[in-house]
Formats: structure tokens, C-alpha cells, sequence
């Protein structure tokens, strides 16, 4: 070795040694939040956080970023990516606001949106589409059904979350399938790009039969870059998987899920009632929440913790009153916090943890957050030729306006009629009252459907006072499709993507997003059975139409004698007659020759 | 002057009729528009309405799915006061064209174009209809009435037809080629009325001036019709900014067939259960089909071009790609006209039960199909094939009693005897 290559050697030792704690090291995060919610529900909300190194990204040097992942993002010139699987509903009403503010939320089905670094619009959605038929591989979804009709760009709903440095040209696509089934073989694939990939740290809990049982759940994939002031820049993957279970239905064995009633000495009944007696009974609920502890809720144990992650870190916490009492497995280490609701936990490395909470009675409840935003989104009217939408925003705060950025993507199928917008408002009198929707939109950005081709896009920029419900009202149309473009269970209807709320609030760095539910559309159905039929009757009668009157035109029209007595002529007298003509016909062109 | 004072009764009941149905049932008219048989995609007042609010707000109405009709329209309804806060002017426009169109009805119905013309003269002249008559029986048809009220942009087509035509019976050749371009422009298939209309003129005019021959005149009014067609398409490209992108959504609308809603015609279910490879073909076949007539007709027919156009109109309210009771009301305002081959015909009672049956049964079924749940799209279809079919009946009958006529002017000694045709 020569002196020039050692010092090269050397040096370049000591510049990695140097560079590698200010591009700071690469790190991975997991956190497991419990918190149970009124009516026997359990909110458990995971959260893993890797992050890499542009450099080390773009060198294809992977270590707490799947390699799977990033070179599809690579491939697609994807700069930052928002994967969201979800099914159930959320109850707002009883559930209060959404974990993570509905920011890591997704539409019922799957939802998914990029930032795609292209030179112009076509080239961009070329892109989108190699992402979408890459992560549908990935991620066994029919990502692939994202096409031009259920691809929108839209204004002013995604900001990018991450931060975006250099000269890129980004372009935001946005794509739902709301009608996708959300299940176990989607699940596999979320587990396998985790570090640990299932087999240890919370990401252990993960059963796909509870999972897929919740009452509501939501798992998201994103990936972003971060980049410090300095302009050094990490990649970011962010996977969450937020479920509501219900805790009485996730204790049932699984040998035995059928759910059976309370022997009658257990029932605690409504004494008040007039019909109580000995065999009539209305079932009171039970003041203290359900006892539950992990093993029961997820069927599984919790095996140790990730050896990637933080070997300090607070993996798992909970969020219930400090004054109830819990149990844990031996070895994991309690964290109260000051609001007095949050605990954490620090878990044991290697061995298997457990927590339990017996059914006890507190006086103090966790507080929960009312929503700033109630929305709700449903179709009005009957029939198969046309119906109308309905959006109800209501704002249930008595001092603030509250203003947003309402986005809906509507398949072509459906015709908005958009000048029939109405708006009416009830303010705090109860009184309903129909205003100018010009008063509550206050801008609005709408693309309209071309058929086969593209979806329709409205945004709305929406403002509701306080303490008031504002309904949106507008009338469409359903499109009679060709009879190949029904799917075999036509009847069932069609679904329409869930609209998207973006609450403006200027104070909170992070944005509010609220969902409304999937719709279903049901659309005018032709016979399937006939398509011979169809063509046989109409070419039927388009051919007696054309004979008929041809023939009336081609025909020389005579007495009825006359043709009695051509009929009356024998075939040969006929022929003789008709050859006669064609004789004579050519005798005289001769003639005219000559 | 007896006749006017007739005319004027008429004409204002006719406007007092419409008036009152408006007043006493105000939803009538939104009612009337949400039906398929009277409302297709590119006649429609609601789609045309909102064509109109994404024009005031600047935004392109044909870069979008719904709106197909002709950017000259756009405007003219842009003037108008807005239809929800105040229905009335928009109404009153169309209650006026309707008397418009019976004006040119009776106009050419008062010319006797139609029992004697150059080359022909019937044979049972004495047997017609006055101009008075005919005219009530267009504004009282319900019809017309139900697509005045539905305020179908049709309207404005049938308008340019009939003042195509009632100029040229009067032998204002040029200004029946601009009525006619412009109903072309509106609608594209009149263009196909050309060819008999361009006959008319030339008829009306040698019997009153020297006339050069067929081909040059022929060339002259193509050129008329291109340069008024060219005009407006020059207007519309003003108004909407680009040319092809409205061309594309109008005409291309009107020849590819995209939208497959329901209508009174044949083209929508046979489309929805086509094979998708052989859709293109029989698009080809079917508008093929409906020029096919043109020729047939003026070539048997040449001495009579006011009947073919009759004919040419009745043929296009049953095979066009998005007919409406409109096309149909405008054939049934024409065919009285020939009021004096009624005698002839043979299946008369067979034809108006079958358009009786269709156009009370079609409600039903359509009823029955999307909002019961009880029936299927075969029963529409069904009562569709047997308007078409009875349309098509009437519309043979009405030709055969024609050349019958024919027939009869050659053998004035065989008037009223049996015929045959071999």
C-alpha cells in the first residue's frame, strides 16, 4: 500500500467518522398508545418511525428504510408518499377527535397521494401510475385501479409534510378505491417492511383477525424527507396502524366467537322500568369499564422489544386515570406523567409483557376532545335517474368560526349539477334558514367529469360560524353505463370515495383532517342477459323500417288488375316475359349506339 | 280580416294555454324537464343551465361531461335573468318561438306547396287544412307543448328548420340555406335536409325566373350553407376560445354516441349491450342508415321535395342517436300538410294506436324500471321499439299513399281503384 492510498484511507476515516454525527445517526422509533374510550371501546394506536440519510437513500445503502419501498419512490420519482389503508368508521360523537388529528387517516378502501418530482403534467402522471402498479405489487392492493378516472390533482387539501429543498418541479396526485377490502394480505406486507418485522416489539401484537375486527382501523405508510436548517436532509418512513376495538367482542376466543347472553343472576337490571318483573329485564350498562388486559384484547403477547429501537425508550403508554391500578409482567418499569392520565412503560428486552386492568370504579374520567368539526356526507333522494348530495358541517364551537378546505372526488358516473349548489344554515336560534352558498364558500376550485375519462373534482373553501349547521345541497345524475363496464354485482351499486375536510387553523403547525364515510351509488342497471336479444330485436325493427320503406320506394306502383293479370300468367309466360324485357332493353341501347 | 282574426285567436290561446300551465303548476316545468323523453343530452335545459354557470364563471363548459350543445346558445341565456329567482322571461322566449315555428307553419302551409309543385299536382287538392289549422294543430299538440315547457333547445332547431323551409317556399332561396345552416349549426343532422331543400328553392324559383342548371345551383347553396355553417362555427370559436375543444364535445357528441341515458330512440340500449369491439361498426352502420334515406327518397321522389323532407324529418325522429317527443312533434306539425293523402293511407288506425300505446305506456314502464324496482330495462326498451315502430309504420303509409298519388296523377282514368305495387 502506498503512502498516498493510506492517507486517502485515513482521511477518509476520519471524514466519515466526522460527517456521520452531523447527517445524525439513523435512528428507529416505536411506540405502542392505549387509551380506552367510552363504550367499552380500546383505542390502540402503534406508531414506527425510521429514518435515513438522503445520502445513504440515494446510494441505495438501506438499513432502517425497506429496500422494497424505496426503489419503487425512486423508480416513480416520488418525493414524499402518503399510503393509507382503512376500514370502519370513526365515532366522532362518542369517540371524540381523531388520533394523530385524522392526519394519519385515510378514506375508507385505500387512499393514496405523492408528491412526484416531473417536468410537466403527462410525464408526472406516467409516474404516478409506475407507482401505483409497483406499491399494488407490494402491498397486494388493487393499487393498480387508480387510473386517469380516479386520479385527481387537487389545490389546496395536501400541503407537503415534509420538506422540500432544491429546484423540483413537484406535482400532487391524489388517488382513491374506496370500494377495496382492506385485510390480512395487506397487513403481511406492512409487517415486512418494520425493521423487526413482526417478530419482536409491539409490532408482535399485530393478529390479523383482530385487527380486521375492529370497529375502526386505519394503517398508514409515510414517507417524507426531513431536513434541518443546516439543509441536511433525512428520509423519513412513518408507519402507523391506529385501531378502535371493541374490548368484549376481541375477548371471545377465537374457538368459540359466538357471542352468548349473561347468565340472568349477572344481569344488573333497570329496577325503574315498568315491565321489570322476574323474567323481563333491561339491561343496564355497567358503570366501571370492562377488566382487559393485552393477551386478551390481541390474542397475543407482547415478545420484548425491537433491538433496533432505543433500548430506553417508553415503548408502550396508556392513558387512564393515575388512580387506577395496573398490572404488569415483572421486569417493565412505570412513568407517570404530570397531566395525570399518561403512563409509560420501559419493557423488559427479551422476555414476553403483559398488562392488565381490573374492572374498578374511578371518580375522575379521561377527558376527551370534542371535535372541531362535526361533517357528515350522505346521498338524498330515490330512484335510479338522479339524487342529490347532501354535506352537513356542523361547528360545535359557541365562539369560533371554523374554516376549511372541503375536497371531493366524485367517479365520472355521477354528474354534479353544480349550479344547483344550495346552502342553508341553522344558527343558534334553531331556525333553518336558506342563504346564498356564495355567503359560506368562499372559494372554490371545481373540475367536472369527462366520461371515461376523468373524475370530477370540487374544492370548496368553506367557512361555518359558530354554533351553527351549515347543509350543502347540490342535485347529479347517474350515467347509464355500457354493460361491460358493471362489475358482476352490479346491483349492489357503485362506491364514491369519502369527501376530505383540511381545518384551517393558522396557530396549529399540524393540520386537522376529517373524513366523512364512503358512499354508495346505485346506478341504472340494463339487462344483462340479453345482449343477443337487444341487438336481434333493434336491428329487427330498424330492418322492417328500411324494407318497408324501400320497398315502397323500389316498386312500380299499378292497378290491381294490372297485377291480377300478371299474376295470372303462368312462371313461363313469366320469364319468357322478363327475358323479353332484358331483350328488348339491350335491342334498344344497341339501337341508340348505332 | 276573418283569417287573421282566426290566426290571432290561435296563436293567443295557444300563448295563454302555456302561460297557464306555467302559473297553476309551477314545477311543471322542472318536471318535465327531468324526463328522458322529452330531455336527452343535448337538448337538455338543466344541463344547458349548467353549461351556462360555468360560462359566467369562465370556466370552459366543454371541458367537462355534461354539456353538448352549441356555444352560441351560451349568450343568448346569459342575458336572460337568472331561471330560478325568475322563470318567467326564459319561459316567455320559448312561448314565443314556439308561435314563431307556427307562423312558418302556416306559411308554408299556405303556399299549397305541398298538393301543388312544379312537377306535381295531387289529386284530391280540395281535401286540406288551412294554415290556421295546421298551426293549431302544432301549438296544441302535447307535444309541443310539453317540450316548450321543458324548454328543450330542440326548439331553436325545429325553428331553424321550418323557416328553412317556409323561405324556401316562397322562393328566398338564400335565406332558407342560412335557416338551414343554422339548424345544422345547432344540431348537425339537418345538414342532411340539404340535398331536398336545395331542390325546393330550385323548383320555386324556375317557375318564376331562368334558373341556371342543377349543378351550379347545387355548388352555389353548398357554398351558402358551408360559409353560414363556417360563420357560426367562427362566432363560437370567438366565444369559447377553441375551436376543436367545443367541436369535439358537440358534434363529436352527436356522432360517437358516448352518453347512453335513456331516450324515445333506438341507439341507447342497443349501445349499452354492444360488444365493445364491434361499437364502432355499428355506430358507422346506424348513422349509414339514417343518410341512407336522403338518397332514397329524393331519387323516387324528386317531383314532391317537400314531401321528402317531411319524410327526411319523420326518419330522423325515430333513428337519430338522441331523438326526443320534440323530433316527433315536428313531423307530426308537417305531415298535415298532406292532409290529402290521409284517404290513402292504409294503416292509420294501426300506427296511432301503436304511438297512443307507446306514449302512455312509456311513462309507466320507465317508472316501473327506475323508481319501482318492479320491472327492468326491458321495459322501456320494449315501449321504445314500439314508438319506433309505429313511427316507422306511419312514416311508410304516408309514402306509399304518396307515390300512390303519384300514380294516380299519371292514370287520372284509375283514380280510386286497388293498386298494387310490383
Amino acid at each position: 500500500m502506498t503512502v498516498p492510498s493510506i492517507l486517502s484511507l485515513f482521511l477518509a476515516i476520519i471524514v466519515t467518522l466526522w460527517i456521520s454525527p452531523v447527517v445524525s445517526s439513523p435512528d428507529y422509533h416505536e411506540q405502542l398508545f392505549l387509551e380506552p374510550l367510552p363504550k367499552s371501546s380500546l383505542l390502540a394506536s402503534f406508531n414506527f418511525r425510521g429514518n435515513t440519510s438522503q445520502q445513504s437513500f440515494d446510494n441505495q445503502h438501506f438499513r432502517y428504510f425497506p429496500r422494497a419501498l424505496g426503489q419503487i419512490l425512486q423508480h416513480a420519482h416520488a418525493k414524499e408518499v402518503h399510503l393509507r389503508f382503512t376500514t370502519g368508521r370513526w365515532d366522532a360523537d362518542s369517540w371524540g377527535s381523531r388520533p394523530w388529528n385524522g392526519s394519519k387517516e385515510g378514506g375508507t378502501g385505500v387512499e393514496l397521494w405523492a408528491w412526484i418530482d416531473a417536468p410537466n403534467d403527462e410525464e408526472a402522471f406516467a409516474k404516478w401510475i409506475t407507482l401505483t402498479q409497483s406499491l399494488s405489487g407490494l402491498f397486494c392492493a388493487s393499487m393498480n385501479f387508480v387510473d386517469s378516472t380516479r386520479t385527481t390533482r387537487p389545490v389546496a387539501s395536501f400541503e407537503p409534510m415534509g420538506n422540500h429543498m432544491g429546484p423540483n418541479s413537484l406535482h400532487l396526485l391524489h388517488g382513491t378505491l374506496p370500494g377495496e377490502v382492506v385485510c390480512t394480505e395487506n397487513l403481511t406486507p406492512f409487517l415486512k417492511l418494520l425493521p423487526c418485522k413482526g417478530k419482536t416489539g409491539i409490532s408482535t401484537l399485530f393478529d390479523g383477525h383482530k385487527l380486521f375486527d375492529a370497529a375502526w382501523q386505519s394503517m398508514s405508510v409515510d414517507v417524507q424527507p426531513i431536513c434541518s436548517a443546516e439543509g441536511d436532509c433525512q428520509v423519513q418512513i412513518e408507519q402507523t396502524v391506529d385501531m378502535v376495538l371493541d374490548i368484549e367482542r376481541s375477548k371471545r376466543s377465537r374457538d368459540d366467537p359466538i357471542p352468548r347472553p349473561l347468565p340472568n343472576d349477572q344481569l344488573v337490571c333497570d329496577t325503574s322500568k315498568p315491565y321489570n318483573s322476574e323474567d323481563t329485564c333491561y339491561p343496564l350498562e355497567k358503570a366501571a369499564d370492562k377488566a382487559w388486559s393485552l393477551n386478551e384484547v390481541f390474542g397475543r403477547t407482547l415478545n420484548g422489544i425491537c433491538p433496533l429501537a432505543d433500548s430506553n425508550e417508553q415503548s408502550v403508554c396508556l392513558r387512564v386515570p393515575h388512580e387506577k391500578s395496573i398490572f404488569t409482567t415483572q421486569g417493565a418499569s412505570e412513568i407517570k406523567h404530570d397531566d395525570g392520565f399518561t403512563r409509560c412503560f420501559s419493557l423488559p428486552h427479551s422476555e414476553p409483557f403483559d398488562l392488565s386492568i381490573p374492572e374498578q370504579e374511578v371518580h375522575t374520567q379521561v377527558p376527551i376532545d370534542e371535535p372541531v368539526l362535526h361533517a357528515e356526507r350522505t346521498i338524498v333522494g330515490h330512484g335510479q335517474e338522479r339524487g342529490g348530495m347532501r354535506i352537513i358541517f356542523g361547528n360545535p364551537s359557541d365562539t369560533a368560526a371554523v374554516d376549511f378546505i372541503y375536497f371531493e372526488s366524485l367517479p365520472w358516473f355521477l354528474r354534479p349539477y353544480i349550479h344547483t349548489l344550495q346552502a342553508t344554515i341553522t344558527g343558534k336560534d334553531g331556525v333553518r334558514r336558506e342563504i346564498p352558498a356564495s355567503d359560506i364558500v368562499t372559494d372554490t376550485y371545481y373540475r367536472p367529469a369527462i366520461d371515461r375519462e376523468r373524475g370530477t373534482q370540487l374544492e370548496l373553501a368553506l367557512s361555518v360560524p359558530a354554533a351553527s349547521t351549515v347543509t350543502l345541497t347540490y342535485d347529479f345524475e347517474k350515467a347509464v353505463l355500457r354493460y361491460t363496464e358493471y362489475p358482476p354485482d352490479a346491483n349492489r351499486g357503485f362506491n364514491v370515495a369519502p369527501a376530505v375536510i383540511r381545518v384551517l387553523d393558522g396557530a396549529d403547525a399540524h393540520p386537522i383532517y376529517i373524513r366523512t364515510t364512503s358512499l354508495l351509488l346505485p346506478l341504472p342497471t340494463p339487462d344483462f342477459s340479453m345482449p343477443y336479444n337487444v341487438i336481434i330485436l333493434t336491428s329487427t325493427v330498424i330492418a322492417l323500417a328500411f324494407g318497408t320503406i324501400f320497398n315502397i320506394l323500389v316498386r312500380r306502383v299499378v292497378s290491381a288488375e294490372e297485377a291480377a293479370l300478371l299474376n295470372s300468367q303462368t312462371f313461363k309466360a313469366r320469364l319468357v316475359g322478363k327475358l323479353v324485357a332484358i331483350r328488348d332493353r339491350f335491342v334498344k341501347k344497341e339501337t341508340k349506339v348505332e | 280580416m276573418a283569417v287573421d282574426r282566426r290566426k290571432v285567436a290561435v296563436f293567443s290561446g295557444a300563448f295563454v294555454l302555456r302561460l297557464l300551465l306555467v302559473c297553476l303548476f309551477p314545477s311543471l316545468p322542472d318536471l318535465l324537464t327531468g324526463r328522458v323523453e322529452v330531455s336527452t343530452p343535448v337538448n337538455s335545459f338543466k344541463r344547458l343551465q349548467e353549461g351556462l354557470f360555468l360560462y359566467i364563471r369562465n370556466v370552459s363548459p366543454y371541458d367537462g361531461g355534461v354539456y353538448h350543445q352549441a356555444p352560441l346558445l351560451l349568450p343568448l341565456f346569459a342575458l336572460l335573468p337568472d331561471v330560478k329567482s325568475s322563470p318567467f322571461p326564459t319561459a316567455i322566449l320559448y312561448f314565443l318561438v314556439d308561435l314563431l315555428n307556427a307562423h312558418a307553419l302556416s306559411t308554408i302551409s299556405e303556399s299549397g306547396q305541398s298538393v301543388k309543385s312544379r312537377l306535381h299536382s295531387a289529386m284530391r287538392k280540395h281535401i286540406r287544412w288551412d294554415g290556421v289549422s295546421i298551426a293549431a294543430w302544432f301549438l296544441f299538440n302535447p307535444f309541443t307543448i310539453a317540450t316548450c315547457l321543458a324548454r328543450s333547445t330542440s326548439v331553436f332547431t325545429t325553428t331553424g328548420i321550418l323557416y328553412a323551409v317556409s323561405n324556401a317556399v316562397e322562393g328566398n332561396s338564400i335565406n332558407a340555406i342560412l335557416a338551414l345552416g343554422f339548424a345544422s349549426y345547432l344540431s348537425l343532422y339537418p345538414a342532411l335536409l340539404f340535398l331536398p331543400l336545395v331542390l325546393l328553392c330550385y323548383d320555386q324559383q324556375s317557375q318564376t325566373s331562368k334558373t341556371p342548371s342543377y349543378a351550379v345551383y347545387f355548388l352555389q347553396h353548398a357554398a351558402i350553407l358551408l360559409g353560414s355553417v363556417g360563420g357560426l362555427l367562427g362566432l363560437s370559436s370567438i366565444i369559447t376560445g377553441n375551436l376543436w375543444e367545443f367541436i369535439s364535445a358537440t358534434y363529436g357528441f352527436h356522432l360517437l354516441v358516448p352518453d347512453l341515458t335513456p331516450n324515445v330512440g333506438l341507439w341507447w340500449y342497443f349501445f349499452i349491450e354492444m360488444f365493445d369491439s364491434f361499437r364502432e361498426f355499428f355506430i358507422g352502420v346506424f348513422w349509414l342508415h339514417l343518410a341512407a334515406y336522403v338518397g332514397g327518397l329524393t331519387a323516387r321522389m324528386r317531383s314532391q321535395p317537400l314531401f321528402i323532407i317531411t319524410s327526411l324529418l319523420g326518419v330522423f325522429a325515430v333513428f337519430k342517436p338522441y331523438p326526443s317527443i320534440s323530433d316527433a312533434s315536428l313531423y307530426f306539425a308537417l305531415l298535415p300538410l298532406y292532409r290529402h293523402l290521409f284517404p290513402l293511407m292504409r294503416y292509420t288506425f294501426f300506427a296511432v294506436a301503436a304511438l297512443l300505446y307507446s306514449s302512455l305506456l312509456g311513462p309507466a314502464f320507465y317508472h316501473l324500471w327506475i323508481y319501482a324496482g318492479s320491472g327492468n330495462a326491458n321495459f322501456f326498451y320494449a315501449i321504445t321499439l314500439v314508438w319506433s315502430l309505429g313511427l316507422s309504420i306511419l312514416l311508410a303509409d304516408s309514402i306509399f299513399a304518396a307515390l300512390r298519388d303519384e300514380w294516380e296523377q299519371a292514370n287520372p282514368e284509375s283514380q280510386g281503384q286497388e293498386v298494387k305495387q310490383i
